[in-house]
């Protein structure tokens, strides 16, 4: 699904050159639930920018589903952005003047997907993250799980090759995180391909598989022996809560 | 995304920022009003002066004796009372001429006294100037033959004199000298003299002349036969005059035409001055467009991000905020027109002029308001598009 090979980002300021990612070559086969982890500086972001097709590297080579992007213009960027990637963010980057379902249905607007279509398939994305319940609600009228859950449906719409997931933890509590990624666990299963930023070694390993960059460079790639599955991290928290709860 | 998806994003915009949108309509608003309000009174005005200079006829002209530079004029050079004859038997191109004298001068009715514009004519004259009766006759050419001391005078007149009586031949004192009452005129007040105007009275151009103690003639008042014989009309009077007081250069000619022409220019001039003072109005709520477009940009510069991430094309955006503008001059355009075309329609009916609100000048205020909305939203718009996605996304 995505093959990367000797990927090199220069970012050229007026006096100096930063190289932000050395020459990174891996491959991502379709279907796998994939982490990147690295601290802040290791080349992590500029490595997503680059896998979310918003950023274009300097040299080396990214072929996404058996397109080669390293080259595109913007406009054909914009494009591939539209059909083939779906982006989940920490910050859910939702729309706050829009219902979820509007904001479910703009990648299908950008797509031209005519409006009756759009609907269904926006309500059917809902539904498949437990909000049948809740599109005419507005993003700030709904939880901060709730609001990544619409943002996975939103990604998840335009039935992209992979979904690229920036921390979509990050600002959630435990047990929001835990809904998330068990959203994540269910499509993976399903065959969707997701890649996850994290720093968090828990949420990571939750997928199948890691990889570690550090200083631009890629310093570790191994699979993950027994992921954490997401439903069982659920029935625990709800049984520790009602244990606490007795207790109280 | 095709335009209709565009509009609807654009309108959901606008809706949101109720309170900035209005406020950047009201420039907009005051802008289209005032240019439709100005076109439209200026064209009503116009309008409404030429009616009531047609009214009087276009064929009018007159003539009288004029020192220039190089000449003066003395008693040999005077109009006559048969010069005018002369004229009237000899000319073809005139349908109707009188000597005109007139004084302002008291009228006076037991011990009311009143000042009015008062003229020794010919019977001619009420066809010269349109006169219509309301009351009784106009002077005929038996009263100027046989001298008749008799009077015709306005309605308001008859009014202020004679209250509900009726003033038929009553008799009214001018310059010391009785004369009957013998006619009224309908009031002929129109707009371009405004109120107050002095009240008019007609004598017989003898009667006239021996009360005043003058005999020659003030000017010569006459119609052409039509519009287009006018300057031939004027070319032989003056020449008839020329030959019979044995001088050049002395006579000078008004015609209507000329004054509608003088008048015609001067309203127009007036009007592209008012206009360019509105359009500039309008020109000032266009740069508020830009204005608010540019912050509405760096407000929403994160929504930009994500939309581009989710796929929107520099096209996608740039409509959506051009749209956007547009949305808000057409919005504006149309409630100033409403208030433009009402506020014209309200000067109209005040000043009793012809509503004059062409369609051309709504649609020339819609399309107007469009274009400004276009012209002033190319640049934030533009500048939204261009947004790089990594740098729009990272905007706090």
């Amino acid at each position: 699904m995505i093959k990367i090979n000797n990927l090199v980002k220069v970012y050229q300021s007026e006096k100096i050159a930063v190289t932000a990612l050395k020459g990174i070559t891996f491959s991502v086969p379709a279907r796998s639930f994939i982490s990147i982890m690295g601290p802040s500086g290791s080349g992590k972001s500029t490595l997503m920018n680059i896998i979310g097709c918003l950023d274009r590297p300097t040299s080396g080579q990214y072929i996404l589903d058996g397109l080669d992007v390293s080259s595109l213009d913007n406009k054909e960027l914009a494009r591939v952005r539209n059909k083939k990637i779906g982006f989940v963010f920490q910050t859910f980057n939702l729309l706050p003047r829009l219902t979820c379902l509007r904001n479910v249905e703009l990648p299908m607007i950008y797509a031209g997907v005519p409006q009756k279509e759009r609907k269904t398939r926006a309500l059917l994305a809902l539904e498949r993250v437990g909000l049948g319940d809740r599109v005419n609600h507005r993003p700030n009228e709904i939880s901060g799980g709730q609001k990544q859950r619409v943002a996975i449906a939103r990604a998840l719409v335009n039935e992209p090759a992979i979904i690229l997931a920036d921390e979509p933890t990050g600002n959630l509590d435990t047990k929001s995180g835990e809904e998330v990624m068990a959203i994540f666990q269910d499509l993976n299963r399903e065959g969707v391909t997701i890649v996850l930023v994290t720093h968090e070694k828990e949420i990571a390993d939750h997928s199948n598989r890691i990889i570690q960059f550090r200083d631009g460079l890629l310093v570790q790639d191994g699979g993950v022996e027994s992921p954490l599955d997401a439903r069982d991290m659920l029935a625990r928290l709800t049984r520790d809560e009602e244990v606490s709860n007795y207790e109280y | 995304m095709n335009i209709k998806e565009s509009i609807i994003v654009a309108l959901e915009g606008v809706w949101v920022n109720k309170m900035r949108s209005a406020l950047t309509m009201l420039g907009i608003i005051i802008g289209v009003a005032a240019v439709i309000a100005v076109v439209a009174i200026g064209q009503g005005g116009q309008a409404a002066v030429m009616t009531s200079l047609e009214k009087i006829g276009t064929n009018l002209f007159m003539v009288y004796a004029r020192s220039n530079d190089s000449n003066t004029v003395t008693t040999a050079d005077l109009i006559t009372v048969q010069d005018v004859e002369v004229i009237r038997n000899s000319t073809t191109a005139i349908k109707y001429i009188s000597p005109v004298q007139n004084r302002t001068i008291p009228l006076k009715h037991g011990k009311q006294n009143k000042r009015a514009n008062t003229y020794g004519i010919w019977p001619d004259y009420k066809y010269i100037r349109n006169i219509e009766m309301e009351k009784g006759r106009f002077i005929t050419e038996a009263d100027e033959k046989a001298g008749r001391r008799v009077v015709v005078i306005d309605s308001e007149l008859a009014q202020h004199f004679f209250g509900h009586q009726d003033p038929l031949l009553k008799q009214i004192d001018l310059l010391g000298i009785s004369v009957t009452v013998i006619g009224v005129t309908k009031s002929d007040k129109n707009f371009i003299m405004g109120p107050n105007q002095t009240p008019n009275a007609y004598v017989p151009f003898s009667a006239f002349t021996s009360a005043i103690r003058w005999n020659y003639v003030g000017y010569i008042e006459a119609s052409a036969v039509s519009k287009e014989a006018t300057d031939t009309a004027i070319e032989q009077t003056k020449r008839i005059l020329h030959h019979r007081h044995r001088n050049a250069d002395k006579y000078n000619a008004n015609s209507l035409l000329k004054e509608m022409e003088q008048a015609n220019q001067i309203m127009a001039i007036l009007q592209l001055i008012v206009g360019s003072i509105a359009g500039i109005s309008l020109f000032v709520g266009g740069i508020g467009v830009m204005n608010i477009m540019l912050v509405s940009v760096t407000e929403r510069t994160r929504e930009i991000g994500i939309r581009k991430a989710l796929g929107a094309q520099y096209r996608d955006i740039m409509i959506q905020f051009l749209i956007e503008a547009v949305v808000i001059c057409l919005i504006g355009g149309a409630i100033g027109t409403f208030l433009g075309v009402g506020g014209s329609l309200i000067v109209a009916k005040i000043a009793n002029w012809p509503p004059l609100v062409s369609p051309l000048t709504i649609m020339v205020a819609f399309i107007f308001s469009a274009a400004i909305g276009i012209f002033f939203g190319i640049y934030p718009a533009n500048k939204a598009a261009k947004l790089d996605p990594i740098e729009a996304l990272r905007y706090e």
